[in-house]
């Protein structure tokens, strides 16, 4: 049996299958070889956790009924809050005609695919009974749920986004910009909806208001130029295809959105932490008095404030430390202050107990600790979408095409064997 | 070629298998579902929810904190043993010297209550007041868990109970963070488990399946003191609507506007 792949006649079966594979690994260089081996064995570690988290009912997380949401909640919005915030940045390219972010286009869909695939992921493994989702969205619509309204509007947005895949790397232009406008509404629409699902909660008061929504899209721009900024510092440090004059304009407009995203974020963090503290309002001044001193103090001020913020902000707007470097550095520490920022918001809405009168001081604080399998879940996810996007980076053309787009045509050739040969692709 | 082929046709098999199975039971489950029947056999056909409201008075005064109830609903509804998850609990709510409330539930207060607090240091000074707080799901006539389900798995009966229908459940836990009384919880799996399903939310029915029948909820009928007290609010002279006549009663928590059917009488003043 053979396929044709980028003008290339290929061999498609077990034998040659092995030899193609033995040929890519033997052309890989020793670093990548073992970056690559390194993810694999994340990616196994996640399968196992993965495994022991699909029986419906097994206590294999460390939720309770009083703190029901745990780490997976808080990576699955990491990770799809990060693919709106991918969509929204590159859309200052694609749709807002802006210059400097022309380049980015295609890493940040393939990236965007990728995590929107990793947080469906995790979302599966932290339902009991995700089959049951997937029929009762269609059969048993809820509209009044808000969770209803993300889980279609997400699901749509990764339709939305496979038709711009197709379209970007089949060379149909206008399917792709076609997915991509589309694909850009869902991504404001989604992170949104996403905010209401925790905005409704009257009894979460730490949740509980307009300011979820609002908060998870602006901070969707921070993930999203975030994880931009360490892309394209990496292409840079590697020499990755399409690295050039217009990659590193990108790198500095990146730098430039990421510094503005910062400094947005510092003054949203600021100002939930005063706005909670007023008024001793039960419920809200709790989860920020539980941030600022209590349980969740040492993650909110080192690892979302300091490390996520502070740092980043000062790498950002310190000329002298605004070099590649410093960039990537800002968007790998914001990243790292997003995980403790989701995590954080999670456990501030279940900080203070629901299930008794306020006031009391037996139980101040909720206590949760998320268990092996949690944790290997979540590493897992990020060491699959590290993996598939370093092969799409070392198979795919994730360059714009400059001029005119070459005809060979690679659609969903992430595990195919073939490498499409660079010099026949358009590389400035 | 037939190598791969085979292997193609094995690999879509073991894909669509389970995929095909799924979708029918889900299907299946889906069409054949009328909520309203969900806990209900055919024995209980004569029974008319329309024609009921049934509504619970808790009488704080009465309760002497033995526990009997805590125990008779895990045996009733084959609840979970573990004491973190409960259908129904029993909490102690003292007033402590510095004005601030203690509320603990030691094993649910299914094994009664020790007579100092257990969970501080025996305290110096004078005790204010107290009261043994039994609680349950609230059958709230505006559930928050009701509106936000994902799947409509969660829903309100026309005689005024939430239930929930655990076949269609997702186990997102939406519904248990969203409750204002954490009544809900997840059924663990390899335990007892009320309708045998696992990975799905659970709470108090109100007994559903005795009140259809004319009997009293499992934790009314064994309360040696009556301090749960259950009945039909359409009927003037059940105990229920005697005691909201006669008696102060309140719900608790109505500032986040749930309208519970279950109300309290003798609370500590501080709660009111």
């Amino acid at each position: 049996m053979t396929i044709t792949l980028a003008g290339r006649t290929v061999q498609v079966g077990p034998r040659s299958a092995v030899r193609t594979l033995r040929g890519e690994v033997r052309a890989m260089s020793w670093s990548l070889r073992l970056w690559l081996l390194a993810l694999m064995g994340l990616m196994a570690v996640g399968a196992v956790g993965a495994l022991l988290a699909i029986p419906a009912g097994d206590e294999v997380f460390g939720t309770t009924p009083t703190v029901e949401w745990g780490l997976l909640i808080a990576a699955y919005v990491l990770f799809v809050v990060t693919t709106s915030g991918l969509c929204l940045v590159s859309s200052l390219g694609t749709v807002f005609g802006i210059e400097a972010f022309a380049p980015v286009a295609r890493r940040a869909v393939v990236m965007a695919a990728l995590c929107l695939m990793a947080g469906f992921g995790i979302i599966a493994l932290d339902l009991h009974w995700p089959l049951r989702l997937l029929f009762g969205v269609v059969l048993s619509p809820s509209p009044l749920s808000p969770m209803w309204w993300m889980g279609t509007v997400y699901g749509i947005y990764l339709v939305f986004l496979i038709i711009e895949l197709v379209g970007m790397f089949g060379g149909w232009h206008r399917i792709a910009r076609l997915g991509g406008s589309l694909a850009l509404v869902t991504a404001i629409v989604a992170p949104s909806t996403l905010g209401a699902v925790f905005g409704v909660l009257v009894v979460r008061p730490a949740w509980h208001g307009p300011f979820m929504p609002a908060y998870l899209l602006a901070t969707a721009v921070l993930s999203g130029a975030a994880m931009l900024a360490l892309l394209y510092a990496l292409v840079a440090r590697f020499s990755l295809r399409g690295h050039g004059p217009a990659s590193e304009r990108a790198l500095t407009a990146i730098g430039r959105l990421l510094a503005a995203a910062v400094g947005a974020g510092i003054f949203l963090t600021a100002w939930q932490m005063i706005v909670g503290l007023y008024g001793g309002e039960p419920g809200s001044s709790e989860a920020a008095q539980a941030q600022l001193t209590g349980p969740l103090a040492l993650q909110w001020w080192v690892v979302r404030v300091i490390i996520g913020l502070l740092i980043p902000f000062v790498l950002l707007v310190v000329p002298r430390l605004r070099t590649r470097a410093g960039i990537g550095i800002a968007g790998a520490l914001v990243l790292v202050g997003l995980v403790a920022d989701r995590s954080g918001f999670v456990m501030a809405g279940q900080i203070a107990p629901a299930t008794s009168a306020s006031g009391v001081v037996s139980d101040p604080w909720a206590v949760y600790t998320p268990s092996l399998v949690e944790v290997s879940i979540v590493v897992g996810a990020a060491a699959l979408v590290a993996f598939l996007y370093t092969l799409a980076e070392r198979y795919l053309d994730l360059t714009e095409p400059v001029a005119e787009h070459p005809a060979g045509s690679v659609a969903g050739s992430e595990v195919a064997p073939a490498r499409a040969p660079a010099d026949a692709r358009g590389v400035a | 070629m037939t190598a791969l082929s085979r292997r193609e046709l094995l690999a879509a098999g073991v894909l669509a298998v389970p995929c095909l199975a799924g979708a029918q039971t889900l299907i299946g489950r889906a069409l054949a579902s009328d909520p309203t029947k969900a806990a209900g056999t055919e024995a209980e056909t004569a029974y008319d929810p329309k024609a009921h409201e049934w509504g619970f008075v808790v009488d704080t005064r009465n309760c002497i904190g033995c526990g009997l109830c805590v125990e008779a609903c895990k045996d009733e509804n084959h609840v979970p043993r573990d004491p973190e998850l409960n259908r129904t609990w029993v909490e102690r709510h003292t007033q402590l010297p510095d004005g601030t409330l203690l509320v603990e539930a030691p094993e649910a207060g299914g094994a009664g209550f020790p007579v100092d607090p257990v969970t501080l240091a025996p305290m110096a000074g004078p005790k204010g007041d107290s009261a043994f707080v039994p609680r349950l799901c609230m059958q709230c006539d505006n559930p928050p868990c009701v509106s936000i389900c994902p799947v409509s798995a969660t829903y309100k009966t026309p005689d005024g109970v939430v239930l929930v229908d655990q076949e269609r459940c997702i186990g997102c836990g939406y519904c248990v963070v969203s409750c204002p009384y954490g009544a809900r919880y997840i059924v663990p799996s390899g335990g007892d488990s009320p309708t045998g399903n696992a990975g799905v939310a659970d709470k108090c029915t109100f007994c559903y399946h005795r009140i259809t029948k004319g009997a009293q909820p499992a934790c009314v009928q064994v309360c040696p003191t009556r301090a749960r007290n259950f009945g039909d609010m359409n009927d003037p002279l059940s105990p229920v609507s005697i005691l909201i006549r006669d008696e102060q009663t309140v719900t608790l928590r109505p500032e986040v506007g749930t309208k519970p059917r279950v109300r309290y009488i003798g609370l500590p003043s501080q709660e009111l």
